[in-house]
């Protein structure tokens, strides 16, 4: 059986969710491989979500949010840009592969760029195959 | 029976355990000793001092399955897990780890519910004790001497192991050794003059010095019950500890334990992984409420159950005084130092 | 110049005295003998007498600032403090933790520490590359000059050239042996949060028994829960009974949040820490 990638998508409720919405309604087409969920803003992301996905079966992790200078709450993107630009070095140095984790800049009027990142991403997940260093053996 | 063989044989020794059972002896690791299953004969090395964790670990480990369940059944579902039990060949404890283990049984075995886990664990196992080397200077850390221990007291151990240069000498200690020293190949019989050289060492070794303090069971359990609340005196004594766990994971006397229930993908196990009273958590009660909030209070609970509640309720001190708590302490807290301390605490006027 | 240890302990005990004796603070955090010379032990000193129980000498490695959110606020406290400590008593300040109101911070100018479970002397590997304290309101003794000054991050290195696969194994072995004593959290000064993460049962973040799979989330997240915040004193790694060098990977961090952002942690009173400020011309670069 070929490797179907398990995506987690975290998509911040304003521009990103809201361009995943658009590139439904515009009839998009992307890779079902990513489940997304919706969160407030993108600076609510707790690192600890990124990694405990790895742990349970994620083969990457996407991360949406409006482009810095537009969050809805005015700097929250700004604070997860920093903090994520962490997380991906920590991901990097225990010996993760770095591809396996990306945020992107989507506002919610980008339908295309949400479908081309996606599946851009799963690609790139397919080539670096499954996961499995995090992933806890069943 | 008093049985010899070489330092450079010992991997036959060690390969002829491990054909009657499992042999679990200390192994060098990056932060230093710890007992573990011997997977190549060749590992088995005597030159330690004592290692990081103790000996409990073979009968009492870390975590331990109990139930596995999966989520999606009815609970009448779940399966106990069986312990996997081999005869097992515990080699080179160190005396005063021996005499934590008679401690340990009052726990498991000797009150309340008996544990099946170390009853069968204790029963499969074969402790081959190891004397200190006397010749040595004492670990600044240990005071076994002041519980009554001597650097090689053979009793508890099956079999007793002495080191003499590039000699071992192994000695029957109970039937049960006797029987498997009998049959082992490749051990020769000792001579009388080795004999008595054994002999010596044993009743020497209560003459090494440790560090030493007088210590009466029935005097400290009543010393500490009247210092229970001087605030001041555990609050000086605890002012520098950080409350880790390290003393209590260490101690081969501590078997406090949580039972968590884990569950992956829908598949669960309850399991028993230890549990320190140094932690804040540990009394925390689902109410909310914490009768153990302050760093003294968990440290005076430490203290006083090994040196005064363990001695009314059971009868020995639950220490052995192998000095692990003091020797990996992160800012150097000594027990030792802290049961001198309560002993003088009368005339302690001001803090 | 060799350091004079007795010299230090001098000026210290005078110092403390004075403080005590004044009534400017009710306690001063340094350290006493333990029970032997060798094994040195935090002290708490609230008493003029009780100031001649002060030591110092070389193995005095314990961060004392670990203490300062053990008191309650406008506590007066004087703490005797190395370059590596001050750097966490600026960065307790920083996070509103302690007041500088309320401190009286003792310098000690010093190299040549002593590790006191190996022996090994520390200056190399967890000092940040200073050996003068970045805040101090009286020193014990004069600055340090002409050390030689190495990078903190040059132990780094080896680390680094590792592939990604070499360095997966290694944190795997190292962090496998990890026996969840939390004695790196305790003994961080800059872990305070109660409960920290990993006690919390909803959500449940982590396992509690020592298996890779909970070991790894524990580390993993306390490296980032420390980032821009680690002041590289090393006491997570001395602390550690099974000498899991956690050290290594707060420095990488440190390191990266330092070319990243342009501040290394704790050096001066008027900074924010690095995550909870932001530029609006951080560059999109770093994510990539």
């Amino acid at each position: 059986m070929s490797f179907e990638p398990k995506i987690l998508g975290i998509a911040c409720n304003w521009c990103t969710y809201t361009g995943a919405d658009l590139a439904g309604t515009t009839r998009l087409q992307y890779p079902q491989n990513i489940r997304v969920v919706r969160v407030m803003c993108s600076s609510r992301i707790n690192p600890s979500f990124i990694f405990r996905a790895f742990q349970l079966g994620a083969d990457g992790v996407l991360i949406g949010g409006c482009h810095p200078g537009d969050c809805h709450y005015n700097t929250g993107n700004l604070y997860a840009r920093r903090r994520l630009a962490v997380t991906k070095k920590i991901l990097e140095f225990s010996g993760m592969e770095p591809g396996r984790f990306r945020v992107e800049w989507i506002s919610a009027s980008e339908g295309n760029r949400f479908a081309e990142v996606v599946r851009e991403f799963t690609e790139q997940i397919r080539d670096l195959g499954p996961q499995t260093k995090f992933k806890i053996s069943q | 029976m008093l049985k010899k063989t070489t330092i450079d044989k010992l991997p036959e020794l060690a390969a002829c355990l491990m054909e009657k059972g499992t042999l679990v002896a200390p192994v060098k690791e990056a932060g230093g000793f710890n007992f573990r299953a011997i997977t190549d004969a060749a590992q088995v090395d005597l030159i330690f001092h004592n290692t990081i964790l103790s000996p409990k670990t073979v009968f009492f480990p870390q975590t331990e399955d109990f139930v596995r369940y999966s989520v999606y059944q009815p609970i009448l579902e779940a399966k106990p897990v069986e312990p996997e039990i081999r005869p097992t060949f515990l080699f080179g404890v160190r005396p005063c780890d021996v005499k934590s283990f008679e401690i340990m049984d009052i726990h498991f075995t000797r009150t309340g519910v008996p544990d099946p886990y170390w009853r069968k664990r204790r029963d499969a196992t074969i402790i081959f004790g190891f004397a200190f080397d006397t010749s040595e200077e004492a670990d600044p850390a240990e005071f076994y001497h002041t519980l009554g221990i001597g650097a090689a007291d053979p009793d508890g151990s099956d079999v007793f192991m002495l080191r003499r240069d590039d000699v071992l000498f192994l000695k029957a200690v109970s039937p049960r050794g006797e029987n498997l020293l009998g049959g082992l190949a490749g051990l020769t019989d000792a001579a009388p003059d080795e004999r008595k050289y054994f002999d010596d060492y044993i009743a020497q070794g209560h003459d090494y010095k440790t560090r030493y303090t007088c210590v009466d069971a029935e005097a400290i359990a009543k010393e500490f019950e009247a210092i229970f609340h001087n605030t001041d005196f555990w609050t000086k004594v605890s002012n520098a500890c950080l409350s880790c766990g390290i003393c209590t994971f260490v101690c081969p006397t501590c078997y406090c334990f949580d039972i968590c229930d884990e569950t992956q993908f829908g598949q669960g196990v309850r399991r028993r992984v230890w549990d320190a009273c140094m932690f804040t958590d540990f009394t925390l009660e689902a109410s909310g409420h914490n009768p153990r909030t302050q760093v003294y209070q968990r440290l005076r609970q430490k203290i006083c159950h090994k040196y005064s509640f363990h001695i009314r309720k059971y009868g020995p001190i639950s220490c052995v005084g192998c000095g692990r708590c003091t020797r990996y302490c992160p800012v150097n807290i000594d027990i030792f130092s802290i049961v001198e301390q309560a002993v003088q605490a009368k005339w302690y006027k001001r803090m | 110049m060799a350091i004079s240890f007795e010299q230090i302990e001098q000026h210290l005990k005078t110092e403390a005295l004075k403080l005590l004796e004044s009534g400017k603070v009710i306690l001063v955090l340094a350290y006493g003998r333990g029970y032997d010379a060798n094994h040195p032990m935090p002290y708490v000193a609230k008493h003029p007498s009780d100031v001649d129980n002060i030591v110092f000498n070389e193995y005095c490695t314990a961060n004392l600032a670990r203490y300062l959110t053990r008191y309650p606020r406008r506590t007066k406290i004087a703490i005797a403090v190395k370059a590596a400590d001050s750097r966490a008593v600026v960065q307790l300040i920083q996070e509103d933790k302690v007041c500088r109101e309320d401190l009286v911070v003792l310098g000690i100018p010093v190299y040549g520490m002593k590790n006191f479970k190996t022996g090994e002397v520390i200056d190399s590997k967890t000092t940040g590359g200073l050996y003068n304290p970045v805040l101090y309101d009286i020193l014990l003794g004069e600055e340090v000059h002409g050390q030689p000054v190495s990078s903190p991050y040059d132990v780094l290195a080896a680390y680094e050239a590792m592939d990604k696969e070499e360095r997966w194994a290694f944190w795997q072995r190292e962090l496998g042996r990890c026996i969840r004593c939390y004695a790196c959290r305790k003994a961080c000064p800059m872990c305070y949060c109660d409960p920290c993460f990993i006690d919390q049962n909803k959500p449940k973040w982590g396992e509690k028994s020592p298996e890779s799979p909970g070991n790894l989330m524990y580390h993993l997240t306390r490296f980032h829960h420390l980032a821009g915040r680690c002041i590289d004193c090393g006491e997570c790694s001395r602390a550690c009974p099974v000498d899991i060098p956690l050290y290594l990977f707060h420095k990488k961090v440190a390191k990266d949040c330092e070319e990243m952002f342009g501040q290394a942690a704790g050096m001066s009173i008027g900074d924010k820490p690095v995550l909870v400020n932001f530029r609006v011309d951080d560059s999109d670069k770093i994510l990539e």
